[in-house]
C-alpha cells in the first residue's frame, strides 16, 4: 500500500495526475477515449473541408477552394462574427448575473428565497419556440427595435442559469475561513467577495462561461424571434443550407476557428508561468 | 495620447454600433426570405445596378414568417410565402396590391403562371420558384415498377422508405390516392383516410422536410417522396437516383414575392420584382435552385443539361392540371394531430 | 469512520446565511430585475396564451377557455412526454458514466494541464450544431465509416442501420449534453483536497472505498449540478432526435415547435409548454423539500 502511496509525481512529471499508476492509467485511457469520441465527427468535417463535392456525402477529391471561398463571402462571415459578438456579450452577462446572484443567494437569507431558486430554472426548461415568440412580443411592446441588444439578452436569459447551478455547486461546502478572514482583515464584503471568492470559484466560473458561449454561439430558435437585420448569426445563416447542400465552407469556418482556439489556447497554457501557491 | 485616441474611437464605434441597430435605415430594402432560396449573387447585382442596399433576413418556415411578422417583429419591404399563405395573407388584407406598371417584366411569365388561383392576374404577388412533390428512388436497389404512391408503401419497402415530415403534405397523397381533391380536408376524408395512412406511416424510416436527400444518398433509404428540389440534386449527383411524377395525382407549390401592408419601400419593393423577372437574373436563381421555373424567357436560358433533369421539369407535366393548396386554415391543426397520433402509435 | 465524518461536514458546510442589508438586496437587484422582465413577464403572457384561441391565420384571440389542457391530457401526449423524458434520462446516466472519470482525470491534473484539457472539452462544441450533426450520420449512415470500418475489420458482413434508431438518438444527445456534464464535476473535483484521499489510503482504504466514501460525497455537489444541466435541457431538446431519429418518435420539443409552425396553433403549444414547466417546478420544489428533509 505504502509504495504505491510514494507514487507521488516528481515535479519533473507535471502532465501526470497524483495517485496510484493503475487508476492514473484507468482514468487516462478513459478520458483519451471520451475525448476520441468526441473529436471524431470533428476530424470528419475538417477532411471534409478538403473535400471537391458541394453535396458532403462521399469524398470525391482534395481541394482547397472551399477556404479561398470563404474569404470572399461576406455574408457568412458577417454572421459568423455577429455570432462572436452576441455571444462573448452574452458570456459576460451571463457570469456577472449568475455568479454575483448564486454569491448573494448563498450568503444572505431573502424572503421567497426557495421561489427564486424554482424561478431560475424556468429559462432552462422552457422549450425555445416559447421563449422566443413571448421575448419577441415583450420587445414589441416595450417598442426596443429588434437587434444586437434584444439578441443578447434573449440569450443571456437562458445561459446565465447554467453559470448559477455551476457556481452554487462550487460554493456549497466552501470554508466560512476563507471570507471571515478577509473580513477580519478589515475588507469590506464586497471587498472579500472580489479578493477572495471569486478566486475561489474560478474554475466553475470559467466553466459557467464556456457553457454560455457555447449555448449562445450555437442558437438558433431564440435568435429567429428576435434578431433584427444587422444581426443575422451564423445559425441562422446555416439552418437553411441544409436543403441545398450543407456549403463546405462551413467546414471551412469552423476548421480554422476551431484551429485557431486550440492553438490560442495551447500557447497561452504553455507560456504561462507556473503560479506558486 | 495615440492610445487614448484609439481606445475613444472605438468606444465611439461601438457606441454607434449598438445605435445603428436601433435606428431605422429607410432606404434600405429589408429583404425576409427562405434562407439560401435567393441567391447573394442576384442581391449584389441588384444593389450594383441600383444603388439601393439590400438588408437580408431569413426564416425557414412560412409560419416562422407570418409569426415574426404578425407580432411586429420588424417592418419588411419583401416576404418569400408560398401559395397558401399568400392567399391568407390576402384574405387577411395583409399586403399590398401591386402597381403592374412599375413591374413591366411581368410578361416574362409563363402564362400558366399569370393566373393562379391563389392571386389571379398578380395582384399582389409575383412567382419566385415553382415545384412539386414526387417519387425518387434508387434504380440500383428498387426493381420493381414505381409509377405512384400506394407503389412507395409496398410491404418490400418497408423500413427503407424516406418521406417529408409534413402533415398536409402526407394528407394529400393520402386523398390523391383515395381520388378525393387534395384541399378537401373535412373530418370525414380524413377519417377515410386514416387506415391507408396508417399502414403507409408503419413502413416509413425516417421523416426529412430540411433534406431528406440525406438519407437516400447515404443508402439509408431506397425510395421516398420528396421535394422536386431534392430529386432534382439526387439525380444531378448520380442518375441512378430516378424520379417519378406520381400517377395518383401532382400538386404543385408556388414560393412567391409580396409586399407586407406595413412596408413603407413599395416602389423599391417593385424595382426588386421586376429586376429578378428578368431573364438572366432568373437564369441565376435557376443556377443555384434546380426548381421549376415560371419565367418562360428565363427558361430559355437554361442548359439542356438543367431542363432535362426530370426533377425540375418532369417530362409531360402539365402545369395547368396541377393542384395547388389552398389555405385550410384550422384543419391545419387537425391534420398535424392526425399524423402525430399515428407516428406515434 | 473519522474520515467519513469528516468529509460530511465539508460536504455540507456550516450555514452562514445572515439576513439581507440594503448592499445585498442592491446587489441583486440586477438578477431579480432580469428575472420579472424577461422571465416572469413571458411565462405569464405564455399561461394567458394558452387559456386562448386562435383564428384561422393563427392569430391568438384572447379568450379564456380550457380546451387546450384538455386536449393536452390525451395519451398521445402524454407517450410522447413520457418517451422525451426516458431519453433525457438515459443521456443524463450515460454522461455521468462516461463523464466523471473524465472530470476526475482532468481536476486531478496539474494546473497547466487542467485549463488545457477543459477548453479542450469544450472546443468541438464551437462548430455549427449541424455540422457536427451531419458528420455523425455521415459516419453512422449504412454507406458510412463506422459501417465501412465494421466491414473490412470482417466484424459485419452486411452494414447495419445505425441511423434513425433510439441508439443514434440517444448518441446525439450524449455527444451534445457531454460537456455539461463534465464541466460541473470537473469544478468539484478540482477543489478536492489531495492529502484527504491519501490519509484514507493511509488508513488502509482500498481504492473503490476511498472513492465511495471520500470522493464520492465531496464531489456531489457538482454531480447534481451536472445531472440537472443534462437532464432538464434533455427533454425539451428537438433538432437532434428529429435528425439523429428520423422523425418517426416525435419529442415533445418536436410537438411544441410545430404548434408554433406548421399546426398554427399557438395555445396548444403554450398549453403544452405550461405543462411542462409545472412537472419542473413541481419536480425541482419536491427535490429542495426532500434534501431539506435529508438535512434535518
Amino acid at each position: 500500500m505504502t509504495d504505491a502511496l510514494s507514487a507521488v509525481p516528481p515535479a519533473k512529471r507535471w502532465w501526470l495526475p497524483p495517485g496510484p499508476v493503475v487508476q492514473r492509467a484507468f482514468f487516462g485511457g478513459w478520458t483519451i477515449a471520451v475525448f476520441a469520441f468526441l473529436y471524431i465527427p470533428i476530424l470528419l468535417l475538417v477532411v471534409y473541408s478538403f473535400n471537391d463535392s458541394k453535396l458532403n456525402l462521399q469524398w470525391v477529391g482534395f481541394t482547397t477552394k472551399w477556404y479561398g471561398l470563404l474569404f470572399g463571402n461576406e455574408v457568412l462571415l458577417r454572421a459568423f462574427q455577429n455570432s462572436l459578438i452576441v455571444a462573448a456579450a452574452t458570456t459576460v452577462l451571463s457570469v456577472f448575473i449568475g455568479t454575483t446572484a448564486a454569491w448573494l443567494l448563498y450568503r444572505y437569507r431573502f424572503p421567497a428565497q426557495q421561489t427564486l431558486g424554482l424561478l431560475i430554472f424556468i429559462p432552462m426548461v422552457m422549450p425555445e419556440v416559447l421563449m422566443g415568440v413571448s421575448l419577441l412580443v415583450l420587445f414589441v411592446a416595450m417598442g426596443i427595435p429588434l437587434g444586437y441588444v434584444t439578441l443578447i439578452i434573449a440569450h443571456t436569459t437562458f445561459c446565465f442559469p447554467f453559470v448559477l447551478v455551476g457556481v452554487q455547486a462550487r460554493l456549497q461546502g466552501i470554508d466560512p475561513a476563507l471570507e471571515e478572514a478577509a473580513l477580519d482583515l478589515g475588507a469590506t464584503p464586497l471587498k472579500a467577495f472580489w479578493l477572495v471568492i471569486v478566486p475561489y470559484l474560478m474554475p466553475a466560473i470559467v466553466a459557467g462561461a464556456l457553457m454560455s458561449f457555447t449555448l449562445s454561439f450555437d442558437e438558433y430558435i431564440v435568435t429567429i424571434f428576435t434578431s433584427g437585420a444587422d444581426s443575422q448569426t451564423l445559425p441562422l445563416k446555416v439552418y437553411g443550407m441544409v436543403r441545398v447542400g450543407l456549403n463546405p465552407q462551413l467546414n471551412a469556418l469552423s476548421t480554422l476557428f476551431i484551429a485557431a482556439t486550440a492553438v490560442l489556447v495551447i500557447a497561452s497554457q504553455v507560456f504561462t508561468r507556473k503560479k506558486t501557491t | 495620447m495615440k492610445k487614448h485616441k484609439t481606445q475613444l474611437l472605438t468606444a465611439v464605434c461601438a457606441g454607434a454600433m449598438l445605435l445603428a441597430g436601433c435606428t431605422k435605415k429607410d432606404d434600405t430594402l429589408k429583404l425576409f426570405c427562405w434562407t439560401e432560396y435567393v441567391p447573394q449573387a442576384v442581391i449584389d447585382k441588384f444593389t450594383e445596378e441600383t444603388g439601393i442596399k439590400v438588408s437580408v433576413e431569413n426564416y425557414s418556415s412560412n409560419e416562422e414568417m407570418l409569426s415574426k411578422l404578425l407580432a411586429g417583429g420588424g417592418s419588411y419591404d419583401l416576404i418569400q410565402p408560398s401559395e397558401y399563405t399568400v392567399q391568407a395573407m390576402i384574405k387577411e388584407d395583409l399586403l399590398q396590391e401591386l402597381d403592374p406598371a412599375k413591374i413591366p417584366n411581368l410578361k416574362n411569365l409563363a402564362p400558366e403562371f399569370r393566373n393562379l388561383p391563389f392571386d389571379p392576374g398578380n395582384k399582389y404577388s409575383i412567382p419566385w420558384m415553382a415545384g412539386f412533390v414526387g417519387i425518387v428512388y434508387n434504380a440500383e436497389t428498387v426493381t420493381t415498377p414505381v409509377v405512384g404512391y400506394q407503389d412507395v408503401f409496398k410491404p418490400e419497402h418497408a423500413g427503407r422508405i424516406v418521406i417529408l415530415d409534413d402533415s398536409r403534405e402526407i394528407v394529400s397523397w393520402g386523398l390523391a390516392t383515395a381520388g378525393i381533391p387534395v384541399n378537401d380536408v373535412s373530418d370525414a376524408n380524413l377519417a377515410t383516410i386514416t387506415p391507408m395512412l396508417q399502414d403507409w406511416l408503419s413502413k416509413v424510416k425516417v421523416y426529412d422536410s430540411d433534406s431528406p436527400k440525406t438519407a437516400m444518398s447515404n443508402g439509408d433509404t431506397d425510395i421516398g417522396v420528396v421535394w422536386s428540389g431534392e430529386g432534382a440534386l439526387l439525380f444531378a449527383e448520380n442518375p441512378k437516383f430516378q424520379w417519378v411524377t406520381p400517377a395518383e395525382g401532382v400538386h404543385m407549390f408556388v414560393d412567391n414575392l409580396a409586399i407586407p401592408k406595413t412596408s413603407q419601400n413599395k416602389d423599391k419593393a417593385e424595382e426588386f420584382m421586376n429586376f429578378v423577372l428578368r431573364p438572366d437574373i432568373s437564369k441565376m436563381i435557376s443556377d443555384e435552385f434546380p426548381y421549376y421555373n415560371p419565367n418562360a424567357e428565363g427558361r430559355k436560358l437554361l442548359s439542356a443539361e438543367q431542363l432535362n433533369n426530370p426533377a425540375s421539369y418532369p417530362p409531360g407535366f402539365d402545369v395547368t392540371k396541377a393542384e395547388l393548396f389552398t389555405d385550410i386554415g384550422e384543419q391545419g391543426s387537425k391534420v398535424d394531430e392526425l399524423i402525430t397520433t399515428l407516428k406515434v402509435e | 469512520m473519522a474520515v467519513t465524518a469528516a468529509t460530511a461536514a465539508l460536504a455540507s458546510g456550516p450555514s452562514l446565511q445572515r439576513r439581507a442589508g440594503i448592499g445585498p438586496w442592491f446587489a441583486l437587484a440586477p438578477m431579480l430585475g432580469w428575472l420579472l422582465l424577461f422571465v416572469i413577464v413571458p411565462t405569464l403572457m405564455l399561461v394567458v396564451v394558452s387559456f386562448s384561441e386562435r383564428d384561422s391565420l393563427g392569430r391568438v384571440i384572447y379568450s379564456f377557455n380550457l380546451e387546450n389542457y384538455i386536449r393536452a391530457f390525451d395519451w398521445k401526449w402524454l407517450k410522447i412526454l413520457g418517451i422525451s423524458v426516458w431519453y433525457a434520462f438515459l443521456t443524463t446516466v450515460i454522461c455521468l458514466i462516461l463523464g466523471y472519470p473524465v472530470a476526475y482525470f482532468i481536476g486531478r491534473s496539474s494546473e497547466r494541464v487542467r485549463g488545457l484539457l477543459i477548453m479542450l472539452v469544450m472546443i468541438p462544441f464551437w462548430t455549427s450544431f449541424l455540422i457536427r450533426t451531419y458528420a455523425w450520420i455521415s459516419i453512422l449512415s449504412q454507406e458510412g465509416l463506422l459501417n465501412a470500418l465494421l466491414m473490412t475489420l470482417k466484424i459485419t458482413s452486411a452494414p447495419i442501420g445505425f441511423m434513425y434508431t433510439p441508439f443514434a438518438v440517444v448518441l446525439g444527445l450524449v455527444y451534445n449534453f457531454l460537456p455539461f456534464m463534465i464541466l460541473p464535476i470537473y469544478t468539484s473535483v478540482e477543489k478536492l483536497d489531495g492529502s484527504l484521499i491519501e490519509a484514507a489510503y493511509d488508513l488502509g482504504a482500498r481504492p473503490a472505498r476511498v472513492f465511495a466514501q471520500v470522493v464520492l460525497p465531496l464531489t456531489k455537489p457538482g454531480i447534481a449540478a451536472g445531472i440537472l444541466l443534462v437532464f432538464v435541457p434533455a427533454i425539451a431538446m428537438f433538432a437532434i432526435t428529429t435528425l439523429m431519429g428520423g422523425g418517426a418518435n416525435p419529442t415533445i420539443g418536436e410537438v411544441i415547435q410545430n404548434q408554433f409552425t406548421k399546426a398554427r396553433n399557438q395555445p396548444f403549444g403554450a398549453a403544452l409548454g405550461v405543462l411542462l414547466l409545472a412537472i419542473f417546478i413541481f419536480s425541482l420544489w419536491l427535490s429542495t423539500k426532500l434534501r431539506r428533509g435529508e438535512e434535518e
